[in-house]
């Protein structure tokens, strides 16, 4: 049951990862391979709050979520000028420079070592230390992620953000400041993502920069591109998938030992079968 | 003064280095017209096939660095025939092909991974020093360095006054044009993704001489190699190496100042630079 439950809670927080960056991705066709920086930046964040100023769980929640936003802001200012391909790879730039300020920053992150000890949530007497009452609380964040973003989807904003998909040049002509909009999506998205980064921090109580690598960016890219780009329920299929197939392969008799870069051979593979034969996922409603 | 040449010596290595990546990627990139992110795993390939053929095998390093830039050749190659050539014959955009490099490479990283395990593993190699104007250099850098500049020469040469060469630009201009010409571009680009990827191979292969091969080498390999060939211009073989040559100036002379760990942060604040003021890169094709 604790195997259940532990699972079912990281589902649950790559479910927000992939709602949120299919914003960027799915809505508004821009391959952002950066999502894990901000993510990182949710969870030290509110780890370092947590731990050592003693800040509520909920607090410091919201303080990453604004740290994560401004530094989204900064980034997008230089990114929202890209497209295409040179945006992905822009983007990933970002990724490597996040992370090497993670392992580098030591005073503050302390580096390599990573921030242990980081305490469960609490509310008005409410504690979430054991991982049912935990289950139930990433299930809120991701019910409000998802609300957030089928908002976002449907309003005259997420219409203007899928026009910028379709052709930036023609929304331009209609006197659309593409630049912006495409800067207020990568900040919400990247808002979303720090609470689910606050959330992992506070789950596993331990967090180090290894978690929020490329890879890791890749990762969730490959959760949104498997379940279907500009669909929100394909984002929460995506990432049920992508989480519970590695552990189908443990029971099928691979070492534990290997277990990360089995995983990592997995979604690597699954990008490259979507490509090759279902470029749409599987539900998706746009294709790159 | 000693510093001063130290720091020109170390750039230069490094440059050529850069610039063994960027000559594959941006050889590659001209024929097919995407940010090709698998080119890193044909690096780090090359590297572990030399590991494997000496330490486990026992086979003569000369001969094991000739099969290892054969076997990263073959391996881009097989990157093109299994996945890149269906992805073109059906026209899909370059962010599909792009994405699927992206599983490329974490998946053959992943293998890598796993038969060679995550520990980082080094050759066997000799560490005579040489001085060259007063600057430290390694016997495996001396290659570097060498090779950086005749790959750079010698691909210049082919892609002027070879047939294979004039087919290469032509494809690299016009696709659909070459094709009515009668140019066989699937095997032109076949064989781009063959010697792109042997080059890259050689850029693993030095690496793993000089300070040891990892996993995961190949991605700061590959985003080395990028940013020279975006700095530089892309599509443009001495635009790869200029690129090369300054991204690795300038990363050396900046951690005269900077603490050593931001390099990639120099290399990336570079890039944008470049991107924002002057996208065309250093040369213009």
């Amino acid at each position: 049951m604790e195997y259940a439950i532990n699972l079912a809670i990281l589902f649950l927080i790559y479910a927000i990862l992939g709602l949120s960056l299919n914003l960027v991705v799915g809505y508004t066709g821009l391959l952002s391979t950066a999502h894990a920086a901000f993510y990182g930046i949710g969870a030290y964040a509110a780890a370092i709050l947590v731990t050592s100023h003693n800040v509520n769980f909920f607090m410091a929640l919201l303080a990453g979520v604004l740290a994560s936003a401004l530094a989204a802001l900064l980034i997008g200012v230089v990114l929202s000028r890209f497209a295409g391909d040179y945006y992905a790879l822009v983007s990933l730039g970002f990724n490597v420079i996040a992370y090497s300020v993670l392992l580098n920053w030591q005073g503050l992150t302390r580096g390599p070592l990573g921030i242990p000890g980081i305490s469960r949530p609490y509310l008005l007497g409410l504690a979430f230390s054991s991982n049912g009452p935990f289950l139930v609380l990433a299930l809120i964040f991701l019910a409000m992620a998802y609300i957030i973003s089928r908002f976002i989807a449907g309003s005259s904003f997420g219409r203007v953000l899928k026009a910028i998909r379709e052709d930036e040049g023609a929304i331009q002509v209609f006197g659309y400041d593409t630049v912006r909009y495409k800067l207020a999506v990568f900040v919400i998205s990247a808002a979303m993502a720090a609470a689910a980064g606050a959330l992992f921090a506070s789950y596993i109580t331990f967090i180090d920069p290894s978690s929020f690598t490329v890879m890791e960016s890749v990762f969730i890219l490959a959760i949104i591109i498997l379940g279907g780009l500009s669909n929100l329920k394909g984002s929460v299929l995506g990432a049920a998938i992508m989480v519970l197939l590695p552990e189908a392969l443990r029971f099928a008799g691979f070492p534990a030992s290997m277990a990360a870069e089995l995983r990592q051979a997995v979604y690597g593979l699954s990008l490259i079968l979507l490509m090759l034969f279902r470029p749409q996922g599987i539900l998706g409603e746009y294709r790159l | 003064m000693e510093i001063l040449s130290q720091l020109i010596v170390n750039s230069v290595i490094a440059g050529a280095m850069y610039a063994l990546m960027a000559l594959g990627f941006n050889l590659i990139y001209s024929v097919t017209r995407f940010f090709n992110l698998a080119h890193g795993v044909a690096a780090a390939a090359g590297g572990y096939a030399v590991f494997y053929l000496t330490s486990s095998l026992g086979q003569n390093v000369y001969i094991a660095t000739a099969a290892g830039i054969v076997s990263a050749g073959f391996l881009g190659y097989g990157f093109d025939r299994l996945v890149f050539l269906r992805l073109r014959r059906r026209k899909t955009s370059s962010m599909v092909q792009l994405v699927a490099s992206l599983g490329l490479l974490t998946s053959v990283q992943a293998v890598l991974a796993i038969l060679f395990t995550n520990e980082f593993q080094t050759f066997p190699a000799g560490h005579t020093l040489y001085n060259v104007l007063g600057g430290a250099i390694t016997g495996t850098q001396t290659a570097v360095v060498a090779s950086g500049f005749f790959i750079t020469l010698l691909l210049a040469l082919i892609l002027r006054h070879t047939m294979f060469g004039k087919a290469v630009n032509a494809v690299s201009d016009d696709a659909e044009v070459a094709r009515i010409v009668g140019i066989d571009t699937d095997r032109v680009t076949g064989r781009v993704f063959f010697m792109g990827s042997a080059i890259a191979g050689i850029a693993g292969i030095l690496t793993g001489f000089d300070t040891g091969l990892g996993p995961t080498m190949g991605m700061g390999l590959l985003l080395k190699g990028v940013i020279a060939c975006i700095i530089g211009g892309m599509g443009n073989v001495w635009g790869g190496t200029a690129g090369s040559m300054l991204l690795g100036f300038a990363e050396n002379f900046g951690i005269w100042k900077i603490p050593g760990q931001w390099k990639d942060a120099i290399s990336f604040v570079i890039l944008i630079a470049f991107l924002l003021l002057r996208p065309e890169g250093m040369i213009k094709k």
